[in-house]
Parts: C-alpha cells; sequence; structure tokens
C-alpha cells in the first residue's frame, strides 16, 4: 500500500508516491487547501542541539543583565526579562504578570530544557522517560513563546519613556533579540516529524 | 488528484501534534501510536467552544478599549491612558511609525481577529461550499497574528517596572489592561480550539 498522507487543515487524502511529488524538498502542500502537508525531516540533531545550547545561554543572559535603564534626576533604574513580570505583580495585576511570565520566561525556558532532556540522550540512540509526553508539551509550550512580541514591546517601551527621561538599551535586549532568532531557528529544526524521524533512526 | 477523497472516508485518523495519519480502531479513545496524543475525527466540540471562548472575547473587547490601561502620575499632572489616547500621545510625540505599530497591533488586529473568526465560525456551521480556500487561509492568518496583539502588554508590562521613581512620576496598570490581555488570550484559544476541517466537511 503507498504512504497516504492527510492533510491536517481539510482531511484531504494524498497519495504519498504520486501526488506528492519527491522532488517537493522541504515541505509539500495540499493541493485544496495549499496548508503545509508535511515537512521532510532533514536537520541534524546536532545542529538542533547547538541551537538549544545557545538558545539556553542566551536566556540566561537576558535575565542576567538589564533590558532596559531608565535613568532620570540622578537615579536611575534598571529592569531583566523576569523583572516585567514582577512588576507587574508588584503593582497588583497578579493575573497580567503571570501571562508576562508564562509567555516571555517560562514558556522558552521549558521549551529550551525540554529539547535539550529529549535531544541529548537521543543523540547517543537512547530514549528520555516519557519522552512523548514531554515532547508534546514542548509542541504546546510553543503557542505561547512570544519572545519576538516582547522584544517589540520593548522597543515601543524605550520611545515612551525616551520623550521624558534617559533610557538606556542594556546588554540584554541584545541578548534577547539574538534568542528570538534561536527560538525561530530551533522550531523549524524540531518539528514534530522531524523529531519523530531522529527517534526512529535512533532504533535501527 | 482525479476524485477528492478524505481520511474521513476512509477511516484515517490524523494526529494533529506529530501528523501521522492512522487507520481508525473502533476502541473507546484512540491515543497516536507513535506521539501517544489523543486521536480525534475532529476536535470535540469545536464550533460550540470555539464560539463561546470568542463571544467572551468580543464582550471584554469592550471595556479593554473603553477602561484606562495606563495611569501616570507626575508632579505636573496625572493622566489616564486608554490604548487608544496612548496611540494619540505616541503620534503628537513625533514617533508615527510606532504609533501605527501600536494602532495596528493593540486595535486593528484584535478586531480584525474577533470579526474574521466569527465569519469563519459562521461558515463552519452553515457550510456554503464557496469561498473555503479564502476562509480556510483567513483562518491561517488568524492564528498566525495572533500573539502580535501582546505588545502593548509587554510595553505596559516594562513601564510599570522602571517608572517607579518616587515623588517624581509613578506608572500604574488599569483594568483596561486586564480586559485587553483576556481578549489576547480568548482569541488565541479560540483559533486553538476551531478545527480547519470543518469548513471542509460536505454536510450528508
Amino acid at each position: 500500500m503507498p504512504p497516504l498522507l492527510v492533510c491536517p487543515a481539510c482531511d484531504l487524502v494524498h497519495r504519498g508516491d504520486t501526488d506528492v511529488s519527491a522532488a517537493e524538498i522541504g515541505r509539500a502542500s495540499c493541493a485544496r487547501c495549499r496548508a503545509v502537508l508535511r515537512r521532510s525531516p532533514h536537520a541534524r540533531i546536532d545542529t538542533a542541539l547547538a541551537v538549544a545550547l545557545s538558545a539556553l545561554v542566551l536566556f540566561l543572559l537576558a535575565n542576567a543583565y538589564p533590558l532596559v535603564e531608565f535613568q532620570v534626576n540622578g537615579t536611575s533604574r534598571a529592569t531583566n526579562l523576569a523583572g516585567a513580570a514582577l512588576g507587574l505583580y508588584h503593582a497588583g495585576h497578579l493575573a497580567l504578570g503571570l501571562l508576562v511570565l508564562l509567555t516571555t520566561v517560562v514558556a522558552p525556558l521549558a521549551q529550551i530544557l525540554g529539547l535539550l532532556y529529549l535531544l541529548i540522550p537521543l543523540r547517543r540512540k537512547r530514549r528520555a522517560r516519557r519522552q512523548s509526553a514531554v515532547f508534546r508539551a514542548v509542541l504546546q509550550l510553543r503557542h505561547w513563546t512570544f519572545i519576538e512580541v516582547f522584544m517589540l514591546g520593548a522597543v515601543v517601551a524605550l520611545v515612551r519613556l525616551s520623550a521624558f527621561a534617559k533610557v538606556v538599551p542594556g546588554i540584554a535586549l541584545v541578548c534577547c533579540g539574538l534568542l528570538m532568532m534561536c527560538l525561530a531557528a530551533l522550531t523549524s529544526l524540531t518539528s514534530a516529524e522531524q523529531f519523530w524521524d531522529w527517534v526512529a533512526r535512533s532504533r535501527r | 488528484m482525479s476524485s477528492v477523497v478524505t481520511g474521513r472516508e476512509l477511516g484515517l485518523l490524523k494526529c494533529l501534534r506529530c501528523h501521522c495519519a492512522v487507520r481508525a480502531l473502533q476502541v473507546p479513545r484512540p491515543r497516536c501510536p507513535r506521539c501517544h496524543a489523543h486521536l480525534h475525527m475532529r476536535k470535540p466540540h469545536s464550533l460550540a467552544v470555539t464560539a463561546v471562548l470568542l463571544s467572551l472575547a468580543a464582550l471584554l473587547y469592550i471595556p479593554a478599549n473603553l477602561l484606562p490601561v495606563m495611569y501616570t502620575r507626575t508632579v505636573l499632572d496625572n493622566e489616564r491612558d486608554t490604548i487608544m489616547s496612548g496611540v494619540l500621545e505616541l503620534l503628537q510625540s513625533g514617533s508615527w511609525p510606532i504609533a501605527v505599530l501600536v494602532f495596528v497591533a493593540s486595535i486593528v488586529v484584535p478586531l480584525l481577529k474577533i470579526l474574521a473568526l466569527a465569519i469563519i465560525l459562521y461558515s463552519a456551521w452553515r457550510p456554503s461550499g464557496r469561498h473555503r480556500r479564502q476562509r480556510s487561509e483567513l483562518f491561517r492568518l488568524v492564528e498566525f497574528i495572533g500573539r502580535w496583539s501582546m505588545l502593548d502588554i509587554y510595553a505596559i508590562s516594562l513601564l510599570v517596572t522602571l517608572v517607579q521613581v518616587q515623588s517624581f512620576a509613578t506608572v500604574d496598570v488599569g483594568w483596561g489592561a486586564v480586559a485587553f490581555g483576556a481578549v489576547v488570550v480568548l482569541t488565541i484559544a479560540a483559533a486553538h480550539t476551531f478545527d480547519e476541517r470543518l469548513l471542509w466537511d460536505e454536510q450528508p
């Protein structure tokens, strides 16, 4: 039986050998609704591990150094990545603070750590405990990682503040920008198809 | 492909997590053999859940725009900013690219998202067979831009954290921001719970 590909967006069935040409390296899309049918696995596990480790280092730097410094009347205040969520909490808005904490700190960090937990054993042809549950959680966390939006929000805040005080962009802002790129690369390197392809290969 | 065959007709279940197709067996709660995610022919109660989340979002969109999102207290004056007045202030201070950015991300995008989801929901409820691909592509656009509305929340979180200079200026968060955050989360959740395949299903 030829492999069947079912479109996740419109349920149309494609025959993997004839309907989807083998020349479509990278991604194949649905004939009816143009959704992505399949992303062909092509990345190496070492690449993904390297990007995940860089993302971890950048995440730590973004939290260790000030993101923005604000100077007025000789006093100055600075904040880091997690500080923004804490600021909302101190202003009495716990729910909003939790939302910011989840989308800028917890989700990115848990996603990076989860992938490292899965990929390090996989590289040695071993499998991490509760592999499928952890990977499903990683996929879920991806939907709630909004670092790139936070970056733009920081720019908006800088412009607003610069009207009445001196603001200095910190080193962590650069780290945040690089972290954003690393996370985007990590998402495309470790698609579900790719991850389960690595798992299948490690069995041989 | 000459004839249109869907996964449902062939009895194939699509795993939306790892993108493999599984032959539907007569078991009570089928799970994906590869990643152990729960499998459904269509997402359960998709239309009802999406409709509830969307109505809540539409309801909260009103206080999100009418209530102040931010209070600024300086020695000179007290200011209460709604989302719109924040945009106007940015426009007056001369940074119109940022003003346009905030206007699009905080006012246009949430409104369009709610309207687009309402249209999509209606066409899934009463399928007409026309404009299906446009509806599908509109849905994917909604999914993609959803996160960018968080922009203003992040800007406010940074302002609140930074501007706490005793006796000079303080910034407080208003309930408008909480309502706005809820709108963003609810619309993202509504897009998650909607099953795109309902747009394509033929009515019996």
